[in-house]
C-alpha cells in the first residue's frame, strides 16, 4: 500500500513537472482561455496601476461598481507611497502587465515612451478640455492629465481665533510669520502648536520634498521666464530656508523627531486640534471632513516672501497622467479606454466628490471639495495660482536626496546643513538630469 | 577549588540570565505596543507600559485580521512554504540519491552546478528570474514551489549527497537482488535512514521560503496574493499612512506561531541546524 | 546495481533539474546577458557592450556601498563568532538552566529579516529620541551600529548551537590529559578546544561572512539606506538601481553590478573552501 502511494506521489509529481514545461510554450493561449469564464459579458479586461494611495478605496469602489454594471473586469493595484515606479518597474516586466498606469509629467513620460499608446483618437480625449492637460509627443498624445488638484496650508478657524486672529490676517509670508510665533510663544497658554509636524517619514515627506520645493522652483522660473531647466539657480532657496525653519520651529514636536513622524501623525494632530496648520492639499479634504465642518476649516497660499504675494494664490496642477500600455492586448486596449472615458463621464461624481478631483474633462460636475472650491475663489478674486513645477523635477532621486538634507538640517539646523539642502537642490538637480540623457 | 567554582558559575548564571531579557525584551515590546492606541505608539514612547488611557485592547487586532488582509497572507505564506518544503524534500532527495549513486560525467557536472547555484546570490538573477517565472505563469501560491524547488534546489541536494555518502550500500544492493525497482528501492530503504536529514533540510528550507520577501514580492501576481512578510513591508507607507498599531498586531501574529512551533519542536530544530551546518 | 538505475533518471533528476533549469539556469545565463544591455523591460534590450561595467566602476554610490558592506561584514562576522564562542563555553559549563538559555539565544533566528529589521528599527528610534540623538532616517552611525546589533541578535544563537556541539565532540579524556597536565583553563581553552573545533569555526565564518555580505531583508527593513543611501549595502544598492531608479540606463547597470556582487561571493566563497580544505588535511 505504502509502495503504491509513494509511485502514485512520484507520478503526480512528473506528471505535474511535464505539465509545467508543456505549458511554457502554450502560455500566451492560457489567459486568452480562462478569459471567458471570469467575464463572460466582455472582451478584454483592465488593470489599473494606481499612483495615489489616499484615493485606492474610492478607485476599487468605482472598479467594482464598473465591473458589477459591464461585466469587464477591472483590478486595481495601488502602489505603496514612494514606491510607485519600483512597482511600475516590477509589473511592466511581465505578461499580464498593467493596461493603465500614470506618469508624473514629462521628466516620468521620458521613461515610459516607449510603452505609452496614443490616445489622439480616443474619446477620453476628445473630451478634454485643452492640450495643457495632455502629454504629447510630436502629434501623438500619450498621456492625458486626470486630475487637478490644490494644496496650500490647511487652517483651522476655530483655534485661529482663539489665538486672536482671523484667516484674513494672513496675507503674506510676514503675517503667516507673525501669527505663528505669537501662537508658538503662548503654545502653553492656548494648549495647541502653529503647525502640525512635517513628519519627513516617507508616507509624508513629499509634502515637503516636493509640494514645498515647488514653491522656490515656481518663483524662479517666474522670475526667468521659464517652464522647465536643465539647470535650476536655486534664487529663492533662501526663501525655502525661511519657511521651513517656520514650519519646524513652530510645530507640536521637537524638529529632531519629524524624522520618524508619519502623515497620519501630523494629521492626527491637526484633527485632535494640537496644530492650527496643516500642509497639505484638496485630496486630504475626506479625513477632514469627519472631524470639522466646511466652515471651520480654510486653506491658504503657502507664503514664502517671493514674488508678488498680494496677488498669489493656491498651488493647482496636475502630476497625474494616464497613459495606455501599447504593449497590451488590443482588446485590453480598448477596454481600458473604455473604462476610462467612462470614468469621466458616468464616474465624473466620484472623481469630483470621492477622490476630491477637478477633472479637466467637458465633463466635470462642480466638486464639493472645500480646498477645490476656494481655489476657484482665489482665482475669482483675482490671484494667480501657484503651477506645478516639481512635474520637471529631474528624478524620486533627486527628491530623496533634498528630503534628506531638509530632515538633517531639520535636526541640526546650522548653516552647514543647509548649504548640503542647497547642493542637493541645484547641483543634485544637474547632476540628475545629465543622467536622464 | 569547588568554591570557586560555584562563585563562577553564579556570576556566569546572572549574567546569562541578563542576556536573556536582551534577548526576549523586544519582542514583549512589540507585544506590549500592540496593545496600545494608535496615537500612544510614538517614536519616544515606546518603552512606556500601555494605561487605562491608552490601552486599546483587541482592536489593534481585529483591524489587522479584519481589514488589512492578514489571514489571507497568512494563508498564502502556508501554501507556499508547504508546497515549496514538500517538492524540495521529494525531488532534492531522488535527485541527491541519483547523483550519488550513478556516477557518471552528467551526474558530476549537474551536481556541480547545483553546488555553483548556492554561492550565487538572488540579486544576479531576481529581474530575469521574475521575468521567466512569469512568462510560464509560476505566479501563484500554488506552483511557486517550482520557482522555490529550482532556486533552493542547491543546498538541498549537497547536503542530501553529503549524507548519502555515508549510507552503506549493502542494504540497497540486497533490495535490489530481491527484485526491487530503484524506486522502490528509494522509498522503501533509502528514505527511512534519510529521515534525520529530511528534518534538517526541511527546517532549514521552511525558515528560509516562510521568511522570504524578495522573491515573492517579485514573482508572485500582486494583484492576488500577498504574503505575511511582504504585507509586514506594504504596512510602511501604503494605504497613504503608516499604521503602528495594525502593523505591531501583524508582526505578534507572524512571531507568535513561529515560537510556538519552535517551542514545541525545539529539540528537532536545533539539532537540524546543527547537522545541516556540519554537513554544509 | 548503477546500471538498473541508470535509467531512471526521468523519475529521479529531471524534475528538480527542470525546476532548476527554470529557476536557475535561465535566469542566471539572461541575467549575464542583459548586464551587456540596456533595457527597461526584458524583451526590448539593445546591446551596449561593456558600457554597464564602465559605469558601475565610475559610480560613487558603488563604492560606498562596497565599503560600507566590507566593513560591516567584518565587523560583524568577528562580534557574532567570539561573542557566540564565549556563550557556547559558557553554556558547555554545565551550570543550571542551560537549556532555558539555549532556547531562548537560538529564537530569533526563526523570525524572518523584514519583521526584526522593524522591531529593531522601532526600538533603536525610541532609545535614539530618549537620548536627544538623530533617529535611524539620518544618524547613518547608528543605523551601522544597529545592524550590527540586529545581526549579533539574531545570528548569535544560531553559531552557539553550532559552537556547542563542536565543544561537546571533543573527547573528554583529551581535556582531563590537559588538566592532568596542569594546564590552566585559559591553556585549555587555547591549545585544546579552539583546535578541536576549528570545523565549526570555518563553518561559523563561512555562514556570517556570506550572511552579512548578502544581507538584504534586514537592510532594508532597518535604515532602508538612510540617510543618503549611506547605510545602503550592495544587495540593496542593486534592487535600489534596478526598481527605484527611473531611466533605462540604471537597469543595465544594476544588473552588471548584480554579476560584479556574484564574482564577488563566489571569490569568497572560493576562498574558504580552500581554508576548509586545507585545514582538513591537517586533521
Amino acid at each position: 500500500m505504502k509502495k503504491l502511494f509513494a509511485m502514485l506521489l512520484v507520478l503526480a509529481m512528473v506528471l505535474s513537472m511535464a505539465a509545467c514545461g508543456a505549458s511554457a510554450p502554450a502560455a500566451t493561449e492560457a489567459p486568452a482561455a480562462e478569459k471567458p469564464a471570469e467575464a463572460p459579458a466582455a472582451e478584454g479586461s483592465v488593470y489599473y496601476l494606481n499612483f495615489k494611495p489616499e484615493q485606492d478605496e474610492a478607485w476599487q469602489n468605482l472598479a467594482k461598481e464598473y465591473t458589477e454594471k459591464t461585466g469587464v473586469p477591472v483590478t486595481v493595484l495601488t502602489a505603496a507611497s514612494g514606491t510607485y515606479e519600483e512597482t511600475l518597474m516590477a509589473e511592466m516586466g511581465k505578461s499580464e502587465a498593467p493596461t493603465l498606469f500614470q506618469v508624473n509629467g514629462p521628466v516620468g513620460l521620458a521613461n515610459w515612451m516607449d510603452y505609452c499608446y496614443d490616445l489622439s483618437g480616443s474619446e477620453l480625449y476628445s473630451h478634454l478640455v485643452g492640450d495643457d492637460f495632455a502629454l504629447k509627443d510630436g502629434n501623438a498624445v500619450l498621456g492625458i492629465g486626470y486630475a487637478l488638484e490644490t494644496y496650500g496650508i490647511i487652517v483651522n478657524k476655530t483655534l485661529l481665533e482663539k489665538a486672536g486672529y482671523t484667516v484674513d490676517d494672513i496675507q503674506s509670508f510676514a503675517d503667516l510669520k507673525k501669527v505663528a510665533e505669537d501662537i508658538t510663544a503662548r503654545s502653553a497658554e492656548l494648549g495647541f502648536s502653529a503647525f502640525s509636524s512635517a513628519g519627513m517619514e516617507s508616507s509624508s515627506d513629499w509634502r515637503f520634498k516636493t509640494h514645498l520645493a515647488n514653491l522656490p522652483i515656481y518663483f524662479e522660473y517666474q522670475a526667468d521666464g521659464i517652464s522647465t531647466t536643465t539647470a535650476i539657480k536655486g534664487t529663492y532657496l533662501d526663501n525655502y530656508r525661511q519657511i521651513w525653519d517656520l514650519y519646524i520651529n513652530n510645530s507640536t514636536c521637537a524638529p529632531a523627531e519629524l524624522s520618524a513622524k508619519t502623515g497620519d501623525d501630523s494629521l492626527n494632530e491637526f484633527r485632535n486640534g494640537q496644530a492650527a496648520f496643516y500642509q497639505n492639499g484638496s485630496w486630504a479634504y475626506g479625513d477632514l471632513t469627519g472631524t470639522f465642518s466646511d466652515d471651520e476649516l480654510a486653506m491658504i497660499p503657502i507664503y514664502i516672501g517671493a514674488g508678488d504675494e498680494a496677488k498669489q494664490g493656491l498651488c493647482t496642477g496636475c502630476e497625474n497622467y494616464w497613459c495606455v500600455n501599447k504593449d497590451a492586448d488590443q482588446a485590453d486596449i480598448d477596454a481600458t479606454l473604455t473604462f476610462l472615458n467612462w470614468c469621466v463621464t458616468e464616474g465624473a461624481e466620484a472623481l469630483a466628490n470621492d477622490m476630491g478631483f477637478v477633472i479637466p474633462f467637458d465633463t466635470a460636475v462642480e466638486s464639493n471639495n472645500l480646498f477645490a472650491r476656494m481655489a476657484n475663489a482665489y482665482i475669482a478674486d483675482g490671484k494667480t495660482p501657484v503651477s506645478w513645477n516639481f512635474t520637471t523635477m529631474p528624478s524620486e532621486e533627486w527628491k530623496n536626496m533634498v528630503g534628506q538634507a531638509l530632515t538633517a538640517y531639520a535636526a541640526d539646523q546650522t548653516d552647514a546643513n543647509w548649504d548640503a539642502v542647497v547642493t542637493a537642490f541645484v547641483d543634485g538637480w544637474a547632476s540628475e538630469y545629465a543622467l536622464l540623457g | 577549588m569547588k568554591k570557586k567554582n560555584s562563585a563562577l558559575s553564579t556570576v556566569l548564571t546572572v549574567f546569562l540570565s541578563i542576556l536573556c531579557v536582551a534577548w526576549v525584551y523586544p519582542i514583549v515590546m512589540i507585544l506590549l505596543n500592540s496593545f496600545k492606541v494608535e496615537t500612544a505608539i510614538s517614536t519616544s514612547g515606546v518603552f512606556q507600559l500601555p494605561n487605562a488611557a491608552t490601552f486599546a485592547g483587541l482592536a489593534n487586532y481585529v483591524n489587522a485580521v479584519g481589514s488589512k488582509g492578514f489571514l489571507s497572507a497568512f494563508g498564502t505564506s502556508m501554501v507556499i512554504t508547504i508546497t515549496s518544503v514538500v517538492a524540495i524534500l521529494l525531488c532534492c532527495s531522488m535527485c541527491a540519491w541519483y547523483i550519488t549513486r550513478v556516477e557518471n560525467f552528467f551526474t558530476k557536472m549537474v551536481y556541480f552546478l547545483f553546488v555553483f547555484s548556492m554561492v550565487v546570490p538572488f540579486q544576479m538573477l531576481m529581474f530575469t528570474l521574475a521575468a521567466t517565472s512569469d512568462q510560464l505563469k509560476l505566479n501563484t501560491p500554488w506552483n511557486i514551489w517550482v520557482i522555490y524547488l529550482g532556486f533552493g534546489a542547491g543546498l538541498a541536494v549537497f547536503m542530501f549527497t553529503g549524507f548519502m555518502k555515508s549510507i552503506p550500500l549493502e542494504i540497497e544492493e540486497a533490495a535490489m537482488i530481491d527484485g526491487c525497482n530503484p524506486l522502490q528501492t528509494f522509498f522503501m530503504i533509502v528514505l527511512p535512514v534519510l529521515k534525520p536529514t529530511m528534518i534538517s533540510v526541511g527546517i532549514l528550507e521552511t525558515m528560509w521560503v516562510w521568511n522570504d520577501y524578495l522573491l515573492p514580492y517579485l514573482v508572485l501576481d500582486r494583484k492576488k496574493y500577498t504574503t505575511v512578510p511582504i504585507l509586514i513591508q506594504y504596512f510602511k507607507g501604503s494605504f497613504g499612512r503608516v499604521e503602528m498599531g495594525p502593523m505591531m498586531a501583524c508582526i505578534m501574529l507572524t512571531v507568535l506561531p513561529i515560537i510556538i512551533v519552535y517551542l514545541v519542536c525545539q529539540k528537532y530544530i536545533i539539532d537540524g541546524v546543527v547537522a545541516g551546518a556540519v554537513k554544509g | 546495481m548503477v546500471k538498473a538505475t541508470k535509467k531512471w533518471w526521468p523519475i529521479f533528476v529531471l524534475p528538480t533539474f527542470l525546476a532548476f533549469i527554470i529557476g536557475f539556469i535561465v535566469p542566471f545565463l539572461e541575467g549575464l546577458y542583459l548586464s551587456f544591455c540596456k533595457f527597461t523591460t526584458i524583451n526590448k534590450a539593445a546591446w551596449v557592450g561593456i558600457g554597464n561595467y564602465v559605469k558601475v566602476f565610475e559610480d560613487a554610490q558603488f563604492w560606498t556601498s562596497l565599503g560600507f558592506t566590507a566593513s560591516f561584514t567584518v565587523v560583524s562576522t568577528i562580534l557574532i563568532n567570539v561573542l557566540a564562542f564565549a556563550v557556547a563555553l559558557a553554556l558547555t559549563k554545565g551550570i543550571k538552566g542551560t537549556n532555558v538559555f539555549r532556547t531562548v539565544y537560538f529564537m530569533p533566528n526563526l523570525i524572518g529579516g523584514i519583521v526584526l529589521g522593524y522591531i529593531w528599527n522601532i526600538l533603536i528610534n525610541c532609545v535614539l529620541s530618549i537620548a536627544g540623538q538623530p533617529l535611524l532616517a539620518l544618524n547613518n552611525k547608528a543605523g551601522y551600529w544597529g545592524m550590527i546589533i540586529l545581526m549579533c541578535w539574531q545570528q548569535i544563537g544560531y553559531m552557539m548551537i553550532i559552537y556547542i556541539a563542536g565543544l561537546q565532540s571533543i573527547p573528554g579524556s583529551l581535556i582531563e590529559a590537559a588538566r592532568i597536565d596542569g594546564a590552566t583553563g585559559w591553556q585549555t581553552l587555547i591549545k585544546v578546544k579552539i583546535p578541536n573545533v576549528m570545523p565549526s569555526i570555518t563553518i561559523c565564518m563561512f555562514l556570517t561572512l556570506t550572511n552579512s555580505f548578502k544581507l538584504f531583508d534586514q537592510n532594508l527593513a532597518l535604515t532602508g539606506g538612510d540617510p543618503n543611501h549611506s547605510t545602503e549595502m550592495l544587495a540593496l544598492n542593486i534592487y535600489n538601481n534596478f526598481y527605484a531608479r527611473s531611466g533605462a540606463a540604471w537597469k543595465g547597470i544594476g544588473q552588471a553590478k548584480a554579476v560584479v556582487f556574484c564574482l564577488m561571493v563566489i571569490a569568497i566563497s572560493m576562498i574558504q573552501l580552500k581554508a576548509t580544505r586545507s585545514k582538513e588535511v591537517q586533521q
